[in-house]
């Protein structure tokens, strides 16, 4: 099929056939996107009623509205100096030691300093994974989001394109972040990038990932993060997409013996964004922290739908998610701690603090508990409240305006988040992309270092 | 041109009840003056008016800035036509530095802010970085301020003495014509008021106007006023030199209650 023709081309198998070829993927995979197409035709659309929808309406999202996956052909620059202007800002901001950019799926480019080449550790895209290393791919695509999670999900699986394979080998720590750049600049494309990290045992490494672009589009994407035992995994998910975009997301992490893993969502963008985190702690052992910060502005809409599985003894997981909210916007936040029998000497933390900047904006918060261990110790927590005027007396004494004002202390709020992060560099590039979304600059970048 | 401070027969209060009953008061710039009046008198109530807050209300009187009422302006104009006031309970803002803080306030007070155009890159609304760098190392050398200090979070944890001195850097940083110091010496040790009072000692002069709000005498010993005004019930009662202060303190305060309480009932 030409590219002519496959621009025709409305969501269906005919559009997942001539993807997988387009793609020149190996038969497994095109089975794997017709298998997920009949669950996606399986599963109903959500109504509204069921508890995930109760909050967040698909009212205006109508999946003919998009291309399937973007057509333009693009090809691949060995020189970061190469790319355009735009991606070079967005490296320039993170010291890495390895960096993928992409554009509707398609890699534009992709580098890994050589010494961590030679230790074994894999950073591409994922088509290059499939055609290279079909046997690591094979042991952890879908295997974590499986293909009938949800609907979305099993959109996703029959339609993905692009996006991040990261594999550390045993005993390897990478010592920089890398980074991936995920773009969608085709207007009223679909984009469905899927992200694998996979760290063998006592590997280290962390990986920051900034999804923007998508004018009139959609994206539905997943993350599957395998963190083996005795490993670090930091990843973090900047989605600074166009205000006009639907956002689908289904993350899913499954911590093995004495792993741990920091998950944190940076939700700026997008018109709708609906995200569901899975934190299943499997092992004894494990530790979790899954981090959350958004900050919703006209009549955005953003629900963030976490799940702390404590599976096996010995485990902790702790949750923060913080949020400001302006004009008619709106959070949802729905967190589940559920404890198995068995899971004892459990640690679960939930906390969901939102700053509210308008009457006219709101945040929900629907905590949910269910434990069947006995040693365990649980809290959770929703806050919703303005900011002080005393503050807003305080910063407007010293000439800062009432808007001013207020995003200071909203870029205040958000610290607590970025402390957890405990990496000076991510914390940096996730201070400027706070910055960029508040619309101020924070001054004290490398203060007094 | 010397700047004026002018207030004017203020009546002021909080929900319909009269706190500031008839406050007269002018202040050149260059000069220092000291208000001292006992608790619940009504001097942070003129301090909070001065500047602006919302949560008080003007029943008559004015404030004049060179000659110009102040009423109607909020309160980050005033902050940028040239007041300032050191809180006696400055607030503690989570996760907000120092450095972050006070880059941002300069910058608007000195004018960057309003010159961003429509549509700049980020932070081209703000004091070069370098530019305030130098100028906040330079001014916690000149307070005997530690280097870390400007990473920490704003008042946060801060010791009382610690939050004084962050409102004196602050005072450094922003010169304003007018600085209104409430209390600034309320809560510390002597060593903390002398460090704090060395501070303001080397920030007067001739460009700036100040007005020491007190209880005590004691941080008199080392800032040496112009003029000393005994402020109760919501006036100014008596005025004077320095030597009025002194007086208070031998003295206290009973006899001016004595004096003029008779005088508000009648
Ligand atoms: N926010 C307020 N609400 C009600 N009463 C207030 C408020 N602020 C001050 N007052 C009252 O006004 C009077 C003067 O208070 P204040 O200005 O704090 O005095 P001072 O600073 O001289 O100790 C006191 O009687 C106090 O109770
Ligand atoms: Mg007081």
């Amino acid at each position: 099929m030409s590219i002519k023709e496959a621009l025709d081309l409305t969501f269906s198998p005919d559009a997942v056939k001539a993807l997988s070829e387009m793609l020149d993927e190996p038969g497994w995979m095109l089975d794997l996107r017709l298998t997920a197409w009949r669950f996606f035709e399986e599963i109903p659309w959500p109504t509204g009623k069921e508890e995930t929808w109760r909050r967040t309406s698909l009212r205006g999202f109508k999946l003919e509205n998009y291309k399937p996956f973007a057509t333009e052909v693009l090809t691949e620059v060995t020189q970061e100096a190469s790319l355009a202007t735009v991606y070079q800002d967005h490296l320039a901001e993170l010291g890495s030691a390895g960096e993928l950019v992409m554009d509707g799926g398609q890699a534009l480019y992709h580098h890994l300093r050589d010494d961590l080449a030679e230790k074994g550790v894999i950073f591409t895209d994922l088509h290059t994974a499939v055609r290279e290393y079909p046997e690591l791919v094979q042991r952890t695509f879908a295997q974590m989001v499986p293909m009938d999670a949800n609907k979305f999900a099993a959109l996703h699986y029959a339609f993905w394109r692009g996006g991040t394979f990261l594999y550390v080998p045993r005993n390897v720590s990478v010592d920089l972040p890398l980074q991936t750049i995920a773009r969608l600049s085709q207007e009223g494309a679909a984009g469905f990038y899927h992200t694998i990290i996979v760290t063998e045992e006592s590997a280290t490494v962390t990986l920051m990932e900034d999804y923007f672009g998508g004018v009139n589009g959609m994206h539905n994407g997943v993350v599957e993060i395998f963190p083996g035992p005795n490993s670090q995994v930091r990843y973090v998910h900047v989605q600074e997409f166009d205000g006009t975009l639907w956002n689908f997301g289904t993350h899913r992490i499954r911590t093995q013996r004495d792993a741990e893993v920091v998950h944190l969502m940076a939700s700026w963008g997008s018109r709708v964004s609906k995200v569901w985190i899975n934190l299943d702690l499997a092992e004894p052992g494990g530790r979790g922290q899954l981090l959350g910060l958004y900050f919703t502005t006209d009549r955005q809409h953003v629900d963030h739908h976490t799940m702390q599985n404590h599976i096996a003894p010995n485990c902790s997981s702790d949750l923060l998610y913080k949020g400001a909210l302006k004009d008619h916007s709106r959070s949802v936040y729905q967190g589940y701690i559920k404890v198995w029998p068995g899971a004892q000497k459990t640690d679960a933390y939930q906390a969901n603090r939102n700053l509210i900047l308008d009457g006219s904006a709101r945040a929900d918060s629907i905590p949910g508990l269910e434990i069947e261990a006995d040693d365990v110790r649980c809290t959770h927590g929703a806050t919703a409240g303005q900011i002080p005027e005393e503050y807003i007396f305080y910063l407007e004494s010293r000439g800062l305006d009432r808007s001013q004002a207020e995003r200071l202390v909203v870029s205040g709020f958000f610290q607590e988040v970025l402390e957890r992060v405990e990496n000076a560099d991510v914390q940096r590039k996730l201070e400027s992309t706070i910055a960029e979304r508040l619309g101020v600059e924070l001054a004290d970048l490398g203060f007094g270092e | 041109m010397t700047s004026t401070l002018e207030i004017r027969d203020l009546h002021a209060g909080i929900e319909g009840k009269e706190i500031l009953k008839g406050v007269n008061l002018t202040i050149r710039q260059g000069e220092i003056h000291a208000l001292m009046g006992p608790n619940g008198s009504g001097k942070s109530t003129l301090a909070y008016v001065i500047m602006g807050h919302p949560g008080y209300e003007v029943y008559s009187g004015d404030i004049l800035l060179d000659g110009e009422s102040i009423l109607e302006m909020e309160p980050d104009e005033r902050a940028r036509a040239g007041l300032f006031l050191a809180f006696q309970y400055p607030v503690a803002i989570p996760g907000v530095t120092v450095a972050n803080f006070l880059r941002q306030a300069v910058s608007a007070v000195r004018g960057y802010t309003a010159q961003r155009e429509e549509g700049a890159p980020i932070g081209s609304n703000l004091m070069p970085m370098r530019e305030f760098r130098k100028e906040l190392t330079e001014a916690m050398k000149m307070l005997g301020i530690d280097p870390s200090f400007a990473r920490r979070y704003l008042n946060e944890g801060f010791s009382g003495g610690e939050k004084k001195r962050a409102e004196i850097l602050q005072l450094a940083l922003l010169k304003p014509k007018f600085a209104v110091l409430d209390e600034t010496d309320s809560g510390l040790d002597i060593d903390a008021v002398r460090a704090v009072a060395e501070g303001v000692n080397r920030l007067v002069g001739p460009d700036l106007g100040v007005l020491i709000i007190t209880h005590y005498q004691r941080i008199l010993n080392y800032i040496e006023p112009h003029y000393v005004h005994v402020f109760y019930d919501g006036r100014v009662v008596l005025s004077g030199g320095p030597e009025l202060a002194q007086e208070l303190e031998a003295k206290g305060y009973d006899w001016i209650r004595e004096k003029f309480a008779e005088k508000v009932t009648a």
